[in-house]
Formats: structure tokens, C-alpha cells, sequence
């Protein structure tokens, strides 16, 4: 098949930089261990605040894991239990959060934590904290009338 | 009596004047755009926690 050398060339750059998009994909992936927040953990969501760690959400000090602290969260409509909980600067976090009625949001604006929170399933993100600051948590999935309303606050202080 | 054209020893040159360069600078110029965006998506991933 004849094809232009200028084609050859533009066909080359084209496949490289999609080679090198999916490599970087899959590095994170596999390598890093990034994954979707959702990990498939399940949850009785008529008897979230009686199961662990959901009975007693804000921030929890964890001894043994890859983590220093679990930031347990619960939301309902329309607020999220905590309302508001400092972290102190530079620990490594594992946020775990449900809900106990319809689909909400988990959105920590300006940051990567950002999830879906389903009924019946538990959502994860863990995270170093290297940025001290108020960060303003918003719910981003419309689930009724005081969907505007539904807010919380983590501080990151030394 | 007529001369049989095909019969002819004048050569045809066919000459291939399609220029590719200005595709090759919109192809690098959409895919230099699409670099540039991934990039700074992918920045702005690693920078926030």
C-alpha cells in the first residue's frame, strides 16, 4: 500500500501519543492502585448508624494500617453527619462515606475527593492531606429540595 | 491517412502536485491542543490531594 511520507508521519504521532495516554492510564491504575471510589463494599442502609464505622462518623485514629485516620461521614438528606471536623495538616486520611436514604454527592471542592454515594454501598478515597485550608464539602448529585443545602467543612490545620 | 494516436511516443507525465503539508500542520496543530489539555488535566490531578 503506497502512503505519503507525510501520512507515515502524522499516523506515528498520533498512535505514540495514544501509547503513552493508555500507559500513563495504566500505570495509575495498576501500578498506583488508583481506583473508582466505589468499592463495591455493601451496607444495610436501614442500619447504617448502628454498623462500624458508621457509628461514630467524624475523624477516628486507626493504629496498623496504610493510614493514620479514618474520616467516617454519613449523609441524609439533606446534611452530612459531620458537619464540620478538622484534620490535621499532613496526615494520611481514609475517607469512608454512605448514605442512609437516596443517592448523594461527596465532593471535597478543590481537591480530588469527589464521589458518588449510593444507598446499600460504601465509598472510599484515601488521601494525604498536604494543604492546610478550609475545604467546603458539597453534595454534587441532585437529591431533592434542600439538595443546595446539604454542605460540611473540613479543616486542615497544623 | 490519420495517425493512430495511441501510436504516439509523447510520454504523459502525470504529476502528483497534492501537497500534504498544510494537513500535516492542522493534524500536529489539533494534536499539540489534545497534549496540551491531557496535560494540564493530568497536572491538576497529581497537584490536588
Amino acid at each position: 500500500m503506497h502512503m505519503h511520507k507525510l501520512e507515515k508521519i502524522w499516523l506515528i504521532f498520533g498512535i505514540s501519543a495514544l501509547v503513552v495516554f493508555l500507559t500513563v492510564i495504566g500505570v495509575s491504575a495498576f501500578y498506583l492502585g488508583n481506583k473508582p471510589p466505589s468499592c463495591l463494599t455493601t451496607i444495610d442502609p436501614e442500619k447504617v448508624d448502628q454498623q462500624k464505622p458508621f457509628d461514630k462518623p467524624g475523624l477516628n485514629k486507626v493504629e496498623g494500617k496504610a493510614w493514620d485516620y479514618e474520616l467516617v461521614f454519613v449523609a441524609s438528606a439533606f446534611s452530612y453527619n459531620p458537619g464540620k471536623v478538622e484534620v490535621p495538616l499532613g496526615a494520611k486520611v481514609k475517607v469512608i462515606a454512605t448514605t442512609k436514604d437516596v443517592i448523594h454527592g461527596f465532593n471535597v471542592a478543590g481537591t480530588n475527593i469527589n464521589m458518588m454515594l449510593e444507598p446499600g454501598y460504601v465509598s472510599e478515597y484515601t488521601t494525604t492531606f498536604d494543604k492546610a485550608g478550609e475545604y467546603l464539602i458539597v453534595c454534587n448529585e441532585y437529591c431533592g429540595a434542600g439538595h443546595h443545602l446539604m454542605s460540611s467543612m473540613i479543616e486542615v490545620v497544623k | 491517412m490519420a495517425k493512430a494516436e495511441l501510436k504516439t511516443k509523447q510520454k504523459t507525465v502525470i504529476e502528483d502536485k497534492s501537497s500534504l503539508k498544510g494537513t500535516l500542520a492542522s493534524v500536529f496543530f489539533v494534536g499539540a491542543f489534545i497534549i496540551v489539555t491531557w496535560v494540564g488535566v493530568y497536572y491538576l490531578f497529581l497537584e490536588r490531594f
